[in-house]
């Protein structure tokens, strides 16, 4: 760079070439000598600075400071303001979040900080069309320093020290390939560059050469004298003709400079460079397509052994790298094995190149020590995932990679970690998915690009992944049947063992990955044809039903009530759900989270919508019950009258069955009256669709609790032909620290079930709940609604990783509840035993654990002590199994729950059927409701031998809908509550339904995926 | 020279060999599809692979060089369970009709499920289109047959040097053949058929016209007569379980005598006419250059080779002329069967039908080019391949094994064994030198048993000089002239030869090609495999033929000199050139 105050680095890497990085220098350089700052700032077009999503950026020096999503007018301004005035423009800077501080200096921003560039050390700084910008960075330094101070061996030795391995995919020693190919006998050699990157998302070797070329050509020259090899060819797909331009343009310069061609540096060393232009087949990254393709032949691959360093390209012994591999070269030569093999594991030395894209916030090329934790890459460096959706997986080393699941978010990115795990490290495109990916719809996409991409010569490759694929499209569409994922399997491992390259070998990975960690996922596209994350068309209606675990026609109610037509909308309802009243409160309503709306805009309100609805009831609305004389006569039980018994019961009733509910407490509803404040859901709508259920022929028995009262083995002879059990999870777990059992300790079941059955209402003056679940925020909401003074919330990690529902968490922070993070447990302090404080140990975010959160560790900070005189716990429910299987020998899982078939609801015990949270620990309502509903179909079909579950039709309301017509442009309708001062004092309900009009109006937001699907 | 186990046997073979090779060293069977014999594997099929100690996957044997103290397991589970995973993915994309298909009971897919005890094709699903292509008269394609070995590519564009059929397309859509999915006869095949003789399955195979002859057969207008290729004889017993290199002269002729010809002839016969018309033209080319120093096209090259004519057409017009202008001993026939034949018979011509017996799929496209109707009909009517004749012969039931020898008709079933070899590389030239020798010079040939050693075998492009010394007084300008000759067989040969010719290197005279590796013996209608083996069992049963006969040279067949005396005149006369010779034309190089 010349002598200018200034520099504004403008990136021309082809992602902002794309988002008109060449109109924004163009600007700046206008503005520049329209401002008359011709001599002190200089405006330079450098390679990719990495961050591509937030294209065009540019970098303000000497203060470093990064601008983001750049235009004309921008860079106008920026003249204007900060080259001309010294002020920064916070408009353009990058924030970490909306709404927060801006973080002008790059160094400051975490995607560069937590960078260490090697092979991308220049890319960004430097002027890629200037030679002289390289040699003013130590380029071509290696070089002469190998041509005068170095023997090839010397070389060879300093690059085996090193640890450098392939980057293009594989990992191979890069030194162990260097010496086979320098001891390699042959008339003539070839040194090689493999610029074929085909990953779908991988651009790093693009940006090398685009960015960055003569590092590129640099270390071919010393791998030439190194191999002893005149002659290098770059082989670069022909869809990169930035790349292609200027990699030529840097070998006609470095020829020029007698960097290239004969004499090189006055040494006696001949080498020279040509590029080579491939098609753009995938297949080509393989060496030895490679070179086939190079000699003019189709470009296959071709046996190995013989290797390239014995008979490579013509025959020839030569040696061929990537990119990125040898971009790391001259550093190596110049700073030492050393300093480079000090980065990195044990077995993966130095850096590697990321490009991340997918669900991630900054997307775009990372350089990062080799065993940077995955969790680290996404979070820290990506920023995490967008729009506050769930980690599922990242998808690594491209088509021939894996998955790696949210539990392995701690596992160090290197070779070997992520070959154990199922992926490999490829060329490092890293793709990061969240839950809205469906894994086999991810495998079927990767197979069918290698199906595609499979050059045909080998059996397993060319109809095996083809075999594969088709195996694939039909558990997409539901017509997978038993056996296929061992089918899968197998086939995979055999293409895996027989294939004849490394296409072929690696083919099957994304498949045999994706049925490795997310099996359940292929097995509910199979058994329950389901697609859990609603991506597979043939089995998806709409993504919101889906999304519904109940299975509800959420746009045929929501199109009903756009229609005024209210009563046929609850109807509809409760053809999955009878708990349309009790859900349009307490639902955490997963079908908004799956609302397509809501990447238009935000997602519909589809429980405002319901809640609108059911307040819309005059008269009991009863669904339609078939009546059957035979299952009148057949004796089942429910044993809970809690929303899964409940479900269970109504479903069975439709069916003309009478079944009985045997309830432990004296009044039906099980957590939705024990635990669920009234403030949440006022009991008489609870009542209500319990009566309606009633009505349908069910009997509840209320007082009457197993263990105690009955056993199961005395129902089964008492006549009962099938059982249901949905007892819940209703034992509190301990926090396991000492003071445990002093006076004014008890636990949040503990506490709302005292106050909401029996009306208890003793609180403490200061009350400290312990946990960050619904039960936390539900037992602190009615202590402080009970007349606490102060409400404190204390829980072990940060509060985006609290189970409870965000809203829910919102409310109680509205009304006044303290919420304390990353303080874990220690001790309850009693005085003359009784609470008078707790006593925390504080915690910092550690190491990504199974759940894919970070573990809290401690913090080393000394104790925090909080005053209390109640502490509530809320750490965890469980199932005291002991009490109600008495020898019964009813199969648990691991974590104590009972084991059921996911379809029926069935246990190890042919007549004992089971769901609900005593299944699946504290869960949703609406989950429950689903869980009654499939035992309800199991029972019938265990007792008929065939199923009638008629509600599971799906039929197209008759609403009118255009599907031509755009969407209705409302924003969503915000809910309507009791302002927290009012809230605060009692337990009147805090959500306000709303009018028709604004519910009218929400409804018509919808977009109607289930148009022209019928069922 | 490596020492290694399989399947605990040791085996020490020599540097350079694969695995397979040292299993076979070992008495170890490894089944193969893609594998041939004597050319760079290229590990496509994987049906051969073993586990080897310490290798991470299985290894293509075919492919994998045999080293030291390498240990291979050849029948565990892996293995088996692997080969039969990837014959079960062939099936899956097979269109499998084995009944009805021409390779039924021949087929290598056919006879590798048997071998792997395949019950069931687990892998059921989308199969590749089924495309006939009849377009040429030599060959038909089908592509539903196809299971990509690639053979036919190898050999198409390896050995033959001529690439009409190649892989196109990707994934499961790759498929085998001729560039841009045209049809075999709008591209440079030149209708050799080597890649029918290497096809494992029924993907490609000779045009069968069986019917064409029995119809002729039974047709009471008809007076057929049939011609059999002196590669014939030394090939048709593999049909019939004979080991290759069998002669079996006297049964064929029983065989097609009782398939109901009129007359059973000799290609022989105009193999011998082929030498005077050709040897004269030899001679006469020298003579107009060294006498009469006009600027003649020199070298001569031979013409009997259809696939060989068309490859030159296609790739090297520009030395169309230097081809000799004689057709074919097949065509010659013909043309002699038409006229000759059919006046001495005294029927019309029209009513005379010649069918021939080649070895060859080239012969067929050759039977309908231009010019080859000199007599006004059509020289040869069918032209069947040693394999139809095979199958003939076994649908008449005839029990080919139980038949007495029986003798050629006359007049054109009499030869010389310079026409026997013919049929095998090195065969003309040697053949022609055997004449044109005595003539020049009045003695015999001087090299030991008339043969020419240095132009024999299967060595790619061989030849051979010789000084003319002593000469008649006619060819006095001969004398001391080194005749300089090359011979190449296989079209990959061909190309070195005529590159070094039109480099100014080697001044040659007088040049043999024959398409097919070993010459005719090794065509592309003869019974598959044939490896090099097979070739020279069968050149070594052509050359005891040769020798066996009373008459060792064209000129003296009496036959041939009662033809020239009483129909043709003399060697390239007037009725010579109109019926025996011909001419040719460059064709597009796509």
């Amino acid at each position: 760079m010349n002598g200018a105050r200034a520099h504004v680095l403008v990136c021309t890497g082809a992602g902002c070439v794309a988002s008109g990085a060449h109109a924004v220098a163009a600007a700046f350089r206008k503005s520049v000598v329209e401002h008359d700052l011709g001599g002190e700032v200089d405006v330079v077009e450098t390679g990719c600075l990495g961050p591509c999503a937030v294209g065009p950026v540019a970098v303000v020096y000497p203060d470093g400071v990064f601008y983001q999503q750049l235009t004309p007018d921008d860079a106008r301004e920026v003249v204007g303001e900060h080259l001309l005035k010294g002020r920064v423009v916070d408009r353009l800077v990058h924030r970490e979040g909306e709404g927060q501080a801006g973080i002008p200096a790059a160094g400051d921003i975490a995607f560069f900080r937590s960078q260490t560039k090697v092979a991308l050390r220049n890319c960004g700084s430097i002027d890629p069309m200037k030679i002289e910008e390289y040699i003013a960075r130590d380029g071509y330094a290696a070089l002469a320093r190998t041509l005068a101070e170095m023997t090839p061996q010397a070389v060879v030795e300093e690059i085996t020290a090193s640890g450098l391995r392939g980057r293009g995919g594989a990992g191979f020693p890069t030194g162990v390939k260097w010496r086979f190919a320098m001891s390699a006998d042959g008339e003539r050699k070839f040194v090689l560059c493999n610029a074929d990157e085909g990953d779908p998302g991988a651009f790093m070797d693009r940006s090398i050469l685009e960015g960055d070329p003569h590092s590129v050509i640099e270390a071919m020259a010393i791998a030439g004298r190194a191999i002893g090899s005149g002659q290098g060819y770059v082989y670069v797909r022909a869809e990169y003709p930035l790349a292609v331009e200027r990699l030529g343009h840097a070998i006609a310069q470095a020829r020029e400079y007698g960097m290239l061609g004969q004499d090189i540096l006055g040494t006696g060393f001949d080498f020279d460079l040509e590029i080579r232009m491939g098609a753009g087949a995938f297949v080509c990254g393989e060496e030895t397509a490679l070179m086939t393709s190079i000699e003019g032949k189709r470009g296959e691959p071709r046996p190995r052994p013989p290797f390239p360093a014995q008979k490579g390209l013509w025959g020839m012994p030569s040696l061929l790298n990537n990119v990125e591999t040898y971009a790391s070269i001259p550093p190596i030569i110049l700073r030492g094995a050393d300093w480079y093999a000090g980065m990195g594991t044990e077995k993966s030395k130095g850096t590697k190149v990321f490009a991340l894209a997918g669900k991630v916030k900054n997307t775009g090329l990372v350089e990062i020590p080799i065993g940077t934790p995955l969790g680290e890459i996404i979070f820290d460096i990506g920023g995490g995932i967008p729009d506050g959706k769930q980690y599922k997986a990242a998808q690594i080393g491209g088509p021939s990679g894996g998955c790696i699941p949210r539990q392995h978010l701690n596992v160090p990115v290197d070779y070997e970690t992520l070959n154990e795990l199922g992926a490999i490290m490829g060329s490092g495109g890293l793709i990061v998915m969240d839950e809205d990916s469906c894994m086999v719809d991810v495998a079927r996409f990767f197979l069918e690009f290698v199906q595609e991409e499979s050059c045909g010569k080998c059996t397993p490759c060319r109809v095996g992944t083809k075999r594969m694929l088709e195996i694939l499209e039909r558990i997409c569409k539901g017509e997978g049947v038993e056996g296929d994922v061992e089918r899968l399997v197998e086939l995979g491992e055999r293409i895996r063992d027989t294939a004849l390259c490394g296409l072929g070998q690696t083919a099957p990975n994304p498949v045999l990955s994706t049925i490795r960690h997310f099996r359940e996922e292929y097995d509910a596209h199979i058994r329950q044809r389901r697609c859990p994350a609603g991506v597979c068309p043939e089995l998806v209606r709409a993504p919101c039903q889906n999304g519904c675990p109940a299975g509800v026609d959420v746009p045929g109610f929501v199109s009903l009530v756009g229609e005024k037509r209210y009563a046929e909308a609850l109807r509809l309802h409760r053809e999955r759900n009878p708990f349309a009243s009790v859900c349009a409160r307490v639902c955490f309503h997963p079908c908004e989270r799956k609302c397509r709306r809501g990447s238009l805009d935000d997602a519909v309100a589809i429980r405002g919508v319901k809640r609108f609805m059911v307040e819309q009831e005059d008269r009991p609305n009863v669904p339609e019950v078939r009546a059957d004389a035979d299952n009148a006569k057949r004796k089942v039980a429910m044993i809970g009258a809690g929303p899964a018994g409940l479900s269970c019961a109504y479903f069975l009733a439709r069916l003309g069955y009478r079944p009985e509910v045997l309830e432990a407490e004296d009044r039906p509803g099980g957590m939705l009256v024990q635990t669920i404040p009234p403030y949440r859901l006022p009991r008489k709508h609870l009542e209500r669709e319990v009566r309606m259920i009633q009505k349908l022929g069910t009997k509840i028995i209320t007082g009457r609790k197993l263990g105690r009262d009955f056993t199961l083995q005395e129902l089964r002879e008492g006549g009962y032909q099938a059982v249901f059990l949905a007892v819940g999870a209703p034992q509190s777990q301990k926090l396991g620290v000492p003071g445990e059992d002093l006076d004014g300790v008890t636990d949040a079941l503990r506490f709302l079930r005292d106050h909401n059955l029996s009306g208890r209402s003793e609180v403490g003056r200061r009350v400290m709940v312990i946990g960050g679940g619904n039960a936390a925020v539900d037992a602190a909401r009615t202590a402080l609604r009970l007349g606490a003074e102060s409400v404190t919330v204390a829980y072990r990690r940060t509060r985006e990783e609290m189970p409870a529902y965000a809203e829910e968490v919102d409310a109680a922070e509205a009304e006044g509840v303290e919420f304390r993070f990353l303080l874990s447990p220690a001790e309850v302090v009693g005085n003359n035993g009784a609470v008078c404080a707790f006593r925390f140990r504080s915690q910092i975010p550690g190491a990504f654990d199974s759940s894919g959160r970070r573990r809290p560790v401690d913090s080393g900070e000394p104790e925090v002590e909080l005053p209390a005189d109640m502490v509530i716990t809320a750490v965890g429910q469980s199932l005291p199994a002991g009490e109600y299987f008495d020898g019964l020998g009813v199969k648990l899982d691991r974590r104590g729950y009972v084991q059921v078939d996911p379809d029926s609801g069935r246990t190890s015990i042919d007549w004992l059927f089971s769901g609900g949270d005593a299944v699946s620990g504290p869960a949703s309502v609406v989950e429950a409701v689903a869980a009654g509903e499939r035992a309800a179909e199991g029972i019938d079909r265990y007792l008929t031998g065939e199923s009638h579950a008629f509600w599971r039709e799906e039929r197209q309301v008759d609403t009118f809908f255009d599907p031509d017509a755009d969407p209705a442009e409302f924003a969503r309708a915000r809910a309507e509550e009791l302002s927290p001062e009012k809230r605060r004092r009692g337990f009147e309900e805090v959500e306000i339904a709303w009018g028709e009009a604004v519910a009218v109006r929400e409804a018509r937001r919808c977009l109607r995926c289930d148009y022209g699907k019928d069922g | 020279m490596p020492k290694l186990r399989i399947d605990n046997v040791e085996v020490e073979v020599a540097e350079g060999a694969t695995i397979l090779d040292a299993a076979r060293a070992a008495g170890v069977r490894i089944p193969t599809l893609c594998h041939l014999p004597g050319y760079p594997a290229q590990g496509a099929c994987r049906v051969c692979v073993v586990e080897v100690e310490g290798a991470k996957n299985l290894v293509a044997s075919c492919a994998a060089p045999a080293v030291e103290g390498m240990k291979v397991r050849t029948t565990t589970r892996r293995v088996r369970e692997a080969r039969r995973t990837v014959v079960e993915l062939l099936l899956s994309d097979h269109h499998g009709d084995c009944q009805t298909c021409e390779r039924n009971n021949d087929c290598e897919l056919q006879a590798l499920a048997r071998e792997l005890g395949i019950r069931e094709v687990r892998y059921a699903g989308q199969k590749s289109p089924a495309r006939r292509d009849e377009s040429t008269p030599a060959l038909v394609r089908d592509t539903g047959k196809c299971i990509l070995c690639r053979r036919c590519v190898q050999v198409c564009a390896e050995v033959q040097g001529v690439g009409a059929l190649q892989a196109q397309n990707r994934g499961f859509l790759t498929q085998v053949g001729p560039a841009f999915d045209l049809p075999l006869d709008s591209v440079t095949c030149v209708q050799c058929g080597q890649c029918s003789a290497v096809c494992p399955v029924g993907a490609i195979f000779e045009r069968d016209q069986i019917d064409e002859v029995w119809a002729a057969l039974e047709n009471a207008d008809r007076h057929v007569v049939v011609q059999t290729a002196p590669a014939i004889r030394a090939a048709l017993g593999e049909c019939f379980g004979y080991p290759p290199g069998t002669l079996v002269t006297g049964k064929m002729v029983t065989a097609l005598r009782r398939l109901g010809f009129d007359a059973v002839f000799d290609t022989n016969f105009t193999a011998d006419l082929t030498i005077m018309e050709e040897g004269t033209e030899l001679l006469t080319r020298l003579k107009r250059k060294l006498v009469e120093g006009r600027d003649v096209p020199l070298p001569m090259f031979t013409s009997c080779s259809p696939g060989w004519v068309k490859y030159a057409e296609h790739f090297y017009p520009g030395i169309l002329p230097n081809i000799s202008t004689c057709k074919s001993p097949q065509q010659m026939f013909g043309a002699v069967a038409k006229t000759f034949y059919a006046e001495k018979l005294g029927r019309p011509r029209e009513e005379v039908f010649v069918v021939s017996v080649m070895p060859c799929t080239a012969k067929k496209f050759e039977a309908g080019r231009e010019g080859m109707n000199s007599s006004g009909v059509r020289d040869v009517d069918v032209v069947l391949t040693t394999r139809e004749l095979g199958r003939m012969i076994r649908e008449a039931g005839i029990d080919f094994a139980a038949l007495p020898d029986g003798r050629m008709d006359s007049p054109l079933g009499l030869s010389s064994g310079a026409a026997d070899i013919f049929a095998n590389t090195g065969g003309v030239m040697e053949a022609a030198l055997r004449t044109a020798w005595e003539i020049v010079t009045g003695r015999e040939l001087p090299f030991d048993n008339l043969h020419v050693a240095p132009i024999a075998g299967l060595q790619g492009v061989k030849e051979a000089a010789v000084e003319i010394t002593g000469t008649v007084p006619d060819w006095g300008f001969l004398d001391g002239v080194t005749l300089k000759v090359a011979v190449a067989h296989g079209l990959g040969n061909a190309r070195k030869i005529i590159e070094r010719v039109l480099a100014g290197e080697g001044d040659y005279h007088f040049i043999e090609i024959m398409a097919c590796p070993g010459g005719c013996i090794g065509g592309g209608g003869q019974p598959r495999m044939t490896d090099d083996s097979v070739r020279a069992a069968r050149i070594d049963a052509i050359y005891r033929e040769d020798e066996g006969k009373r008459l060792r040279k064209s000129h003296e067949n009496p036959d041939i000199r009662t033809l020239y005396e009483e129909f043709l005149g003399e060697p390239l006369g007037e009725k010579s050139h109109h019926l025996l010779h011909t001419a040719y034309a460059a064709r597009e190089r796509i």
